[in-house]
C-alpha cells in the first residue's frame, strides 16, 4: 500500500496547510503533484523533507536542457556491451593458444542483456515500494519531455531498452512523484491534466516568522521584527528579483553570529546585502530607496 | 451527478471536461470529499491549472455550489452579504443559538467563510487537538478519571461519522445542496458544514468552545478576489507588461529545422557486433531549434511611443530566455531606401543592405501603418516588396485596433502586401502560426 498518511511537514519543514493537502490529495488518487511557485519557496524541499522524515526513499531527476525520457527512465549501456563482447572473443582467442590469463567483464554476461541496463530514477522508484520521486525544474526541460514523461507515467510501466524487461506498478504502490516548475516555460495542457497542480504563494510575515523560527530558532525576536520588516520592505519596492525565503534565510544565518543590538545595527545598514539583492540595478535601487534615506524607513519600522 | 459542472465551469474559462468528474469521483471514492470546503480542495487541484485560473475558479465554485455571484471587481465579503445563500444560513445560525445575534456583520461573513471552506483535514485537527489538549490536562485526570478519554470519541460521535455512506449517496447530498441554493423557498436548510456533504456537524465542534477555523480557504479567496495576478489577462487586450508572457508563449512556436549529422555511438557499436567485429559508423541526424528573428519598429509617430518599450520589452525577454539570433530595426512611418540601427534613427543602413540577410530571418514589423497616402511612393512601396519577396516570413503588427483598419488608406495598402496581425497576445499567435505552417 502506498503511503497516503496527510503528512503536515517536519521539524525542520513548515509544510503549507493548503500544500500538505494536494500532495496528501496527489498520493491519494496516485497521481503526480505539479508544484509551481516563486523561486525559494521550498518547492524542491518538499519531497526531500517528506522523504527524510518519513525515512523513505527518495529519487530526484534534475531536469535540464539536455533531459530525455532515456536518462529519466533507463538507458542502454552500448560501449561496456561492446567491450564484454570484445572482451569475450578475446579470451577465446587466447584459449586457444593455450593461454591461461583471461580478462574479466566484471560479472557481467553478454547472454544476459539486463546486466547492461542503467536504470534512471524513475525506474528505480517504480521498483521501490513507497519511494519518493522528485522531477526537479521541469521548465528547463526541451519542449516533447513533458509529454514523453506523461506517456511514461500515466502507464505505470516501463519496458527497459534491449533486455526488454518490464517494470510495472499498481496504482497502490504508485511512487508520491512531485515535479517542480519555475514557470520558465509554459507545460503542455494535456501535462497539466494529468497532474495536481499547487501553486506556492509568498509566505505572510507570520508564516515566515515559523519558517524562520524552524531554521534559526535561537534569533532574538526583536532581531527577527526588524529583518523581516526590512524583508518585506524590500520586498515591496520592485525590485527586479525580490529576495525570498532563501535568501532571507541565509541572510540571518550570517547576522545572528553577532549580538543582537549588534545584528539590528547590521540589519539596518543592510549589511550583506549581497544575499538578498541579487543584481546590480536592484542593488542601485535598494542604494537610493533605503540606504540614502534611512529615517524615511525608520518611520516605516516603528509599530504603528 | 455534477454533469452541469464541466459545461459551468468552462463559462469561467477553465479547463473542465468528462476527465475533471472522473477524477472528481476518484476522489470521492477514496474519501477526499466530505466537506463542501473538500469540494473546493479537490476540484481546485484538478482544474487550476495556472495561478492566473484562481480568480476565476473562485467564482466559478462561488456560483455553481453556493450560487453566490461574484461580479467583477467585486469583494466577496459584499457578494456574500448580499446572497440569498448567506441570508438562509444566518436565519439558521439564529436559530440555533441566540449567542450568534450579536455578531456583526463582518464577523458573521467570517464564519461563513470558514463553514464553506471548511475541510475534513481541519476537522481531524480539531478532534485530534482536543484529544492533546484532555491529556494534557492533569485536572481532568485526576478528578474524572476514565472520562477523560471518552471525550474525544463523544466529540466523534456527536460529529456523527458518515464515512460509510456510499458515493452514491454522497453525491446525491451534493447534488441536493446545489438545489437548495436555487430554491429559495425551502427554508431551513443546514448544509454547509452541517447537513449538506459534510459527515461531521460542525456546530457539534463548535458548541464545545473549540473555535473550527477554516483551512485559509476563506482568507485566500478573499486575497485572490482583489488581485489582478489570479485572472488570465485578456489575451485580446493590446499589448502591457501583464501580458507579455502570454505573447511570449506563442512565441516560442517558432523552430526551424537544421539537420546535421553524428556519429551514432549505440547503432554502430550494435550492428558491429552483428557483423563479427567489423565497426561501420553509423550516422543519426540531429535537429536543432534555429530562430532568427528581425524586428523592424516604427519609433517615429506620436501614436506608436505607447507601445515602443512593451515591444522591445517583449523581444528583450525572448532574447535572454533563447539566446538566439535577433536583430533589430527602426523607421518613422514607413521604410523609404533606409532603415536605422538606433532608437535615435542616426545610423542608417540601406534596404539593400539589409536584404542581404539571410532570408530565414523571422521577421517582424510594428507599426501603426498610419500616414499621409503620399508617403506610399515608389521607394516605400519597392521597400514592402521587397521586404516581402526576401523574407519566407514577413508579419506586420498593428497596435491599432482592428476597427479602424478599414478605414485608413495606408493600412488597406499596406495589408494587401504583407500579412498584418493586430498587436496583441492572440496576434502574435496567430502571426507565429502562419509562420510555423509556411
Amino acid at each position: 500500500m502506498a503511503e497516503t498518511s496527510y503528512w503536515t511537514g517536519s521539524k525542520k519543514y513548515l509544510c503549507n496547510k493548503e500544500l500538505a493537502q494536494a500532495f496528501h490529495m496527489s498520493r491519494t488518487l496516485g497521481m503526480p503533484l505539479l508544484v509551481e511557485g516563486e523561486p525559494g519557496t521550498g518547492k524542491t524541499e518538499l519531497p526531500l523533507q517528506y522523504a527524510a522524515d518519513l525515512g523513505l526513499e527518495l529519487f530526484v531527476y534534475p531536469v535540464g536542457s539536455k533531459s530525455n525520457v532515456e536518462q529519466f527512465v533507463a538507458r542502454f549501456d552500448h560501449v561496456k556491451y561492446l567491450r564484454d563482447s570484445q572482451i569475450e572473443i578475446l579470451n577465446a582467442q587466447r584459449e586457444e593458444k593455450g593461454m591461461s590469463t583471461k580478462l574479466t567483464t566484471g560479472g557481467r554476461d553478454t547472454e544476459k542483456l539486463q546486466d547492461y541496463v542503467i536504470k534512471g530514477p524513475a525506474a528505480k522508484a517504480f521498483s521501490t515500494p513507497n519511494a519518493v520521486l522528485l522531477i526537479d525544474e521541469i521548465d528547463k526541460a526541451p519542449r516533447e519531455f513533458p509529454n514523453d514523461l506523461l506517456y511514461a507515467l500515466s502507464h505505470r510501466k516501463f519496458v527497459m531498452p534491449e533486455s526488454g524487461e518490464v517494470i510495472e506498478v499498481s496504482e497502490e504502490n504508485m511512487p508520491a512523484i512531485i515535479i517542480t516548475s519555475n514557470r520558465e516555460q509554459e507545460l503542455p495542457t494535456a501535462f497539466k491534466g494529468r497532474c495536481i497542480y499547487h501553486y506556492i504563494h509568498f509566505p505572510e510575515e507570520a508564516t515566515m516568522r515559523e519558517i524562520i523560527q524552524k531554521h534559526h530558532p535561537k534569533v532574538e525576536v526583536k532581531v527577527l521584527d526588524v529583518a523581516l520588516d526590512m524583508f518585506y520592505h524590500l520586498r515591496n519596492i520592485g525590485l527586479e528579483r525580490a529576495p525570498t525565503t532563501r535568501e532571507i534565510l541565509n541572510w540571518l544565518k550570517y547576522i545572528k553570529q553577532f549580538a543582537s543590538d549588534e545584528s539590528i545595527e547590521k540589519i539596518k545598514k543592510l549589511e550583506g546585502l549581497g544575499v538578498l539583492v541579487k543584481t546590480q540595478t536592484d542593488l542601485e535601487k535598494v542604494q537610493r530607496s533605503i540606504l540614502s534615506n534611512p529615517r524615511d524607513f525608520k518611520k516605516r519600522s516603528t509599530p504603528n | 451527478m455534477l454533469e452541469s459542472l464541466p459545461a459551468k465551469f468552462r463559462e469561467y474559462g477553465l479547463d473542465a471536461d468528462v476527465r475533471t468528474l472522473l477524477i472528481f469521483r476518484k476522489a470521492m471514492q477514496k474519501g477526499l470529499v466530505k466537506t463542501l470546503g473538500d469540494v473546493y480542495n479537490v476540484l481546485k487541484g484538478i482544474v487550476v491549472k495556472d495561478p492566473q485560473m484562481l480568480g476565476p475558479f473562485i467564482r466559478a465554485y462561488y456560483q455553481y455550489f453556493l450560487n453566490i455571484d461574484i461580479q467583477n471587481g467585486d469583494r466577496l465579503d459584499d457578494a456574500i452579504a448580499r446572497s440569498d445563500t448567506f441570508q438562509k444560513w444566518k436565519e439558521d445560525l439564529f436559530e440555533k443559538s441566540d449567542k450568534f445575534r450579536k455578531l456583526d456583520l463582518e464577523d458573521l461573513i467570517e464564519k461563513f467563510l470558514d463553514d464553506v471552506h471548511l475541510t475534513s483535514y481541519d476537522i481531524k485537527e480539531i478532534i485530534s487537538g482536543k484529544d492533546i489538549f484532555d491529556n494534557d490536562n492533569p485536572d481532568l485526570e485526576d478528578n474524572q478519571g476514565n472520562s477523560s478519554i471518552e471525550t474525544p470519541r463523544n466529540l466523534l460521535d456527536r460529529m456523527a461519522d458518515y464515512s460509510d455512506l456510499s458515493l452514491e449517496e454522497l453525491l446525491e447530498r451534493l447534488e441536493k445542496i446545489k438545489a437548495q441554493q436555487k430554491d429559495k423557498h425551502s427554508g431551513g436548510s443546514h448544509w454547509i458544514g452541517t447537513g449538506g456533504v459534510s459527515p461531521y456537524g460542525h456546530g457539534g465542534a463548535a458548541k464545545n468552545g473549540i473555535r473550527v477555523g477554516g483551512s485559509g480557504g476563506g482568507k485566500m479567496a478573499r486575497k485572490v478576489l482583489g488581485d489582478r495576478n489570479f485572472y488570465p489577462v485578456d489575451i485580446d487586450s493590446l499589448l502591457n507588461d501583464n501580458n507579455i508572457d502570454a505573447a511570449l508563449a506563442s512565441l516560442k512556436g517558432i523552430i526551424e529545422d537544421t539537420a546535421h549529422d553524428k556519429l551514432d555511438v549505440p547503432q554502430t557499436i550494435k550492428k558491429g557486433i552483428k557483423r563479427g567485429g567489423l565497426f561501420i559508423p553509423e550516422l543519426e541526424k540531429i535537429t536543432d531549434e534555429k530562430l532568427q528573428v528581425m524586428l523592424l519598429i516604427d519609433n517615429g509617430g506620436y501614436s506608436m511611443s505607447p507601445y515602443i518599450r512593451n515591444v522591445q520589452k517583449l523581444f528583450r525577454k525572448m532574447k535572454t530566455r533563447f539566446a538566439h539570433d535577433m536583430k533589430v530595426f527602426y523607421f518613422h512611418n514607413i521604410m523609404y531606401d533606409e532603415l536605422y540601427t538606433d532608437a535615435q534613427r542616426m545610423k542608417p543602413i540601406s534596404i539593400q543592405k539589409f536584404l542581404k540577410n539571410d532570408p530565414n530571418y523571422k521577421v517582424f514589423i510594428i507599426g501603426d501603418a498610419a500616414m499621409s497616402p503620399y508617403e506610399l511612393n515608389k521607394w516605400s512601396m519597392d521597400s514592402l516588396m521587397g521586404i516581402q519577396k526576401k523574407f519566407k516570413n514577413v508579419a506586420w503588427l498593428n497596435p491599432e485596433p482592428y476597427r479602424y483598419w478599414s478605414s485608413t488608406y495606408t493600412i488597406n495598402v499596406i495589408r494587401k502586401i504583407i500579412d498584418m496581425y493586430q498587436l496583441t497576445p492572440r496576434g502574435i499567435e496567430k502571426a507565429v502560426q502562419s509562420m510555423n505552417v509556411k
